[in-house]
């Protein structure tokens, strides 16, 4: 059965379902009851979920339920995908957008420092920091893009209305209003034709349902190849006013040139006609626009002073008037193009009604007041209090993130707007979009002096971080969940003053350690930001898990980085157990090998000086072996005594040296050791004899036959050593 | 995307990790291949890919070479080291390591890229246990070696329908080693820990014929062998790249005394191109052209290193080094086309391949 949490007697953790969470439902098969759950992040956005029942001893006591009719299983890990699959930025788009991201705003930061120091020296002011911002922001929007570039078509077709470009993305549209609101300081005096030229290039996604200007149009088009007499067609009609509302001169005045009247052979009997329609083209391509510059191939007579915007739009005003008044409607014999030309002059004149049967969308309605009814800059409030009205007045258009975010700025309040950012461009791109936005977007909205006080104040109920120093933690543990971006997370967390470096010590101890150039390349995240702790910390756990995996070269090498003294001895001590146990030549080999990868330096860590001197004694002895020299046998009596003198020997080394001491004492030629030197023997001997005798000593295992023969050999060398003397 | 003067870099966005790249040798002078070893995180999937490189006139960018996937093999597990050799009866051969620990042998046709055959050592004994860190093929394509972080050093052969493997060596994980390059026909040298370097000759009983025992690094950085060159000129010297930032080379005549090239050294001298991983090193055939006869044979030739911190450059003994690329993200391995060797493609970090073209007739410049 699926996992369905929502039912009372199934659910592990009690929530209510009013509130309105996303659920996943879960198809373990796993018998009830599950006693455990573990959750953990798998790669991307992929959750492990582990459902474990109990014991099954403790299951089998309880009688009445049922025990192994298909629910054999102990538990099972279930993979659940969080978030639809995204239809527009796919996951690998959106890494490329983070990646792409990581620089301009590492960039812009590092400025940001910079402007700062010299403030501080200087005094000068933060006066074109929004300039910088620009810089940033427009790097930020082209990573925005979609990547193909639209097709161009060498010969221009004029039945193409429509410019059929790639649908630019919602992301985009959201930064590009943000930057329009609170970077550019430019736009801000001609606001409203931003506004229309923003409507001109998202309209197509301004709703995925309903009917907007650009999927009128775009229906036209379609039509047009087969339309033979395209005034007779209500839908010119309609989608040329429509065009007319949002201030598309260029598509008005196309589709107005593709009236009958300008063919060749119509051209007599509807002169009249013809003349009204082009009049009508060239008023509309005349309009005066209050904007800075226009672009290539856009109609329009551009003003950049208000006095002469008035004074031309005054003027304009009156040749439409004029041509409305004009006696030449009456001889126009063709009814649809009468009544459709007296309506585009109506929207031209500011009519209201005629506005709103020709929008559809509420910003397109928005955008046309602009245009036509009031066209000097407004007031923030006067605009906000518009687009209210425009909301209630085309209520049936969904209102979605564009929308609020509109709204949101238009209302100054800025809390709403990354509220707006973050809450409703979730079903639209999946969590980590929306963070990559917001973290971003509130470099932008920084740029504007009046709001940092908001973003960049301490807030109690947020732990004492500000908005911005939150969203960017939270943004950088989202890059950390993933293996490919968690090498760019520490950027953000290196802006993040209060619990940046703490977070980033945190997430980088829990790194994975399988493979050893990850490893390396976090070691070098630990050196750039100068977390020594964290790096020893590092070196430690791969030290521990090569040494696992019994490459032991590479983990005392670890252990050694990492000045891991206390696990080096107990390697030491795990050494010793084995040699002191076992004396094959293969054994001896491996320990060898391994004291000599602890290196000369041993000394540092901690006891191991011993492990050379008893390998040099080994050594030694086993030359004793094949030869006779009695040289090389004092040699390694020498060494004997320096490593029982030593204090740094363990105790339980103690035995297989005298054992081994044995072979020594018992030469043939001549008695090899002093007096004295017996009698150190015999001492250690004795000592390890007492220590086998106190109650908390460790447990020494000394075979009693050995011991004696030790004792015997010992007190021969003793006669032998005195004789000699 | 072009960068200053005479050296353009082009990006490939890959959409998957980029672990290796590798020129492919052609039959043709007009036809050039790169094989990329990748790694799709989404769905945990490891392939080599075979990519064509052509010249499209009508391309927006016309100096931008279009790349093409031409084929793919899917690998079983994510791919350590990717080696390709020179045509091999009638084949390009491609040898290829795994996390997994086993080698695989590509033979892969030098017309269309087709991936004819795959060879691959018996599943059931696994030649290396963990990961194998390098491979290195021989010339001819019929012989390659492979080493691993568990200790073994085995020699990989085509046998009947399948690879032979035999173990020259195995220390049971007391040196792990982290690199390998032939030297000669029988003779190898492999890299590990420590910067500890060895020399090997598989006529020899055991193989190991000397080695040496770099103790020189510091207490607190790590000093790992990440790649060795051997120039087919100078079998004696052994140029090795490895953490921070250092590139020494190891003369056989002078054991114990390795020549730094960059890097800092115990005594605090050196130059130092960057204090990161230099994760790839090879020999600049390019800059070497014009130098290569006049040279004396003490002298190091010049090479090319990556690193960690994005920085592609070209190190030469006794002279400022010349940086090609100082990247945002890492670079992760390149390769010099042997055919051209003007132009490098280059592993980035940020998903994607990157090919930086020289200009060809200024090599008289480095």
């Amino acid at each position: 059965m699926p996992g369905r949490l929502m039912e009372p007697d199934g659910a592990l953790i009690p929530f209510s379902t009013e509130v309105d969470v996303p659920l996943y439902n879960i198809q373990h098969g796993v018998k009830l009851p599950i006693f455990r759950i573990f959750v953990s992040w798998s790669r991307s956005n992929l959750l492990q979920v582990a459902c474990i029942r109990p014991f099954e001893d403790d299951f089998n006591n309880e009688e009445d339920t049922g025990t192994s009719d298909g629910g054999d299983l102990g538990g099972k890990v279930v993979e659940v995908k969080l978030g639809a699959s995204d239809p527009q930025i796919s996951e690998a788009q959106r890494r490329r957008i983070a990646y792409g991201s990581v620089s301009p705003f590492a960039f812009l930061q590092g400025r940001k420092n910079a402007l700062a120091m010299m403030s501080r020296m200087s005094s000068s002011s933060f006066g074109d920091w929004w300039q910088h911002v620009l810089e940033y922001s427009r790097s930020i929007l082209e990573l925005l893009e979609n990547t193909n570039p639209p097709s161009r078509s060498v010969i221009e077709d004029p039945r193409i209305v429509l410019k059929l470009v790639n649908k630019p993305t919602g992301l985009k549209a959201a930064w590009q209003l943000m930057e329009m609101f609170y970077v550019d300081k430019h736009s801000l005096t001609w606001l409203p034709e931003q506004l229309v030229d923003w409507v001109a290039e998202y309209d197509c996604i301004l709703s995925e349902t309903e009917v907007t200007v650009h999927s009128k149009l775009f229906k036209l088009q379609e039509k047009l190849v087969n339309l033979q007499v395209i005034e007779d067609d209500p839908e010119y009609w309609e989608a040329l006013s429509s065009a007319l509302t949002v201030g598309w001169l260029d598509a008005v005045v196309k589709l107005l040139r593709l009236h009958g009247s300008y063919q060749l052979n119509q051209m007599d009997s509807r002169e009249t006609e013809n003349g009204l329609v082009e009049a009508v083209a060239v008023l509309v391509s005349t309009m005066p626009r209050l904007r800075h510059d226009l672009p290539a191939g856009k109609l329009g007579q551009c003003y950049k002073t208000k006095p002469d915007f008035i004074k031309a739009w005054e003027k304009w005003r009156g040749q439409i008037t004029k041509l409305d008044c004009s006696a030449f409607w009456v001889h126009c014999g063709h009814r649809q193009t009468r009544e459709g030309l007296r309506n585009l002059l109506q929207i031209m004149l500011g009519n209201m009604n005629n506005i709103s049967n020709a929008s559809f969308h509420w910003m397109e309605l928005f955008v046309s007041h602009f245009l036509y009814i009031k066209p000097l800059t407004m007031s923030f409030e006067e605009m906000h209090r518009l687009a209210q009205k425009c909301l209630q007045l085309k209520s049936s258009s969904l209102s979605n993130g564009l929308t609020r975010l509109i709204v949101g700025a238009l209302g100054e309040n800025i809390e709403v707007v990354i509220a707006e950012c973050s809450k409703s461009f979730g079903p639209w791109y999946g969590m980590k979009c929306i963070l990559l936005m917001i973290t971003h977007a509130l470099e932008l909205l920084a740029a504007d002096s009046n709001q940092n006080e908001i973003l960049f104040s301490e807030r109690y109920n947020l732990g004492g971080i500000s908005i911005v120093e939150l969203h960017r933690i939270v943004y950088a543990q989202v890059l950390f969940s993933h293996s490919l971006t968690s090498q760019i997370a520490p950027t953000y967390l290196a802006s993040c003053p209060k619990q940046g470096l703490g977070l980033l010590e945190i997430s980088l101890s829990r790194q994975p350690v399988q493979n050893y150039t990850l490893i390396l390349k976090d070691l070098e995240i630990c050196r750039l930001y100068e977390l020594d702790k964290i790096c020893s910390f590092v070196k430690k756990i791969t030290g521990m898990h090569q040494w696992k995996h019994g490459r032991k070269g590479s983990g005392i090498y670890w252990f050694q980085k990492a000045g891991d003294e206390s696990r080096l001895n107990q390697i030491a001590q795990q050494l010793f157990e084995c040699i002191g146990s076992s004396n094959t030549n293969e054994t001896f080999k491996q320990w060898e090998g391994l004291i000599e990868l602890l290196g000369p330096d041993v000394g540092t860590a901690g006891g191991l000086g011993f492990l050379h001197r008893y390998r040099d004694f080994k050594n030694s002895l086993r030359h004793v072996q094949y030869g006779r020299a009695t040289d090389t046998a004092r040699h390694s009596v020498e060494l004997l005594i320096q490593l029982l003198k030593s204090p740094s020997t363990p105790q339980l080394l103690w035995l297989p040296l005298l054992h081994d001491s044995v072979k020594l004492l018992n030469w043939k030629d001549r008695p090899l050791l002093n007096a004295a030197e017996t009698n150190l023997l015999l001492s250690k001997l004795q000592e390890l004899s007492m220590l086998q005798l106190l109650p908390d000593s460790p447990q020494l295992d000394l075979p009693p036959l050995e011991l004696a023969s030790i004792r015997l050999a010992l007190a021969t060398n003793l006669s032998r050593a005195f004789l000699e003397e | 995307m072009a960068d200053s003067g005479d050296l353009q870099l082009f990006r490939y966005p890959q959409s998957k990790f980029v672990d290796a790249v590798r020129w492919l040798h052609p039959v043709s002078a007009f036809d050039r291949f790169i094989a990329t070893a990748v790694h799709d995180t989404d769905d945990a999937s490891s392939a080599v890919e075979i990519h064509s490189l052509s010249f499209s006139p009508e391309s927006r960018n016309p100096n931008k070479p279009l790349l093409h996937l031409r084929s793919n093999w899917p690998s079983p597990s994510r791919i350590s080291a990717l080696r390709t050799s020179e045509t091999h009866q009638k084949h390009v051969v491609a040898a290829v390591s795994t996390f997994a620990g086993s080698v695989h042998f590509l033979f892969v046709d030098p017309v269309d890229v087709s991936i004819d055959l795959e060879l691959s050592n018996d599943e059931c004994q696994p030649m290396h246990n963990g990961p194998v860190s390098a491979v290195d093929l021989q010339s001819g394509g019929h012989e390659c070696v492979s080493v691993g972080e568990d200790g073994r050093v085995n020699l990989v052969s085509v046998g009947e329908g399948r690879l032979d493997s035999q173990q020259l060596h195995d220390n049971r994980g007391l040196i792990s080693y982290t690199a390998v390059r032939w030297g000669s026909q029988a003779e190898f040298a492999t890299g590990g820990f420590g910067f500890g370097l060895q020399w090997w000759d598989k006529r020899k009983p055991g193989g190991l014929v000397s080695q040496f025992k770099g103790n020189w690094d510091q207490k607190n950085t790590t000093g790992i062998v990440h790649s060795i060159d051997i120039h087919p000129s100078r079998k004696h010297i052994s140029v090795v790249g490895g953490s921070s930032g250092t590139v020494f080379a190891w003369d056989l005549r002078w054991q114990q005394q390795p020549i730094l090239l960059s890097g800092v050294s115990l005594s605090g001298t050196g130059r130092s191109t960057c204090e990161s991983e230099i994760w790839e090193i090879q020999y600049d055939i390019h800059a070497q052209t014009s130098s290569i006869s006049s040279t004396s044979s003490t002298k190091i030739l010049p090479v090319m290193a990556c690193s960690e911190d994005g920085i592609l450059a070209v190190i030469e003994q006794g002279k400022p080094h010349t940086e090609l690329l100082a990247e945002d993200c890492a670079i992760n391995s390149f390769n010099i086309d042997p055919q051209n060797p003007a132009d490098v493609v280059c592993a980035l970090e940020w998903e994607s391949i990157g090919i930086l073209m020289r200009a060809k007739e200024s090599a008289s410049v480095y």
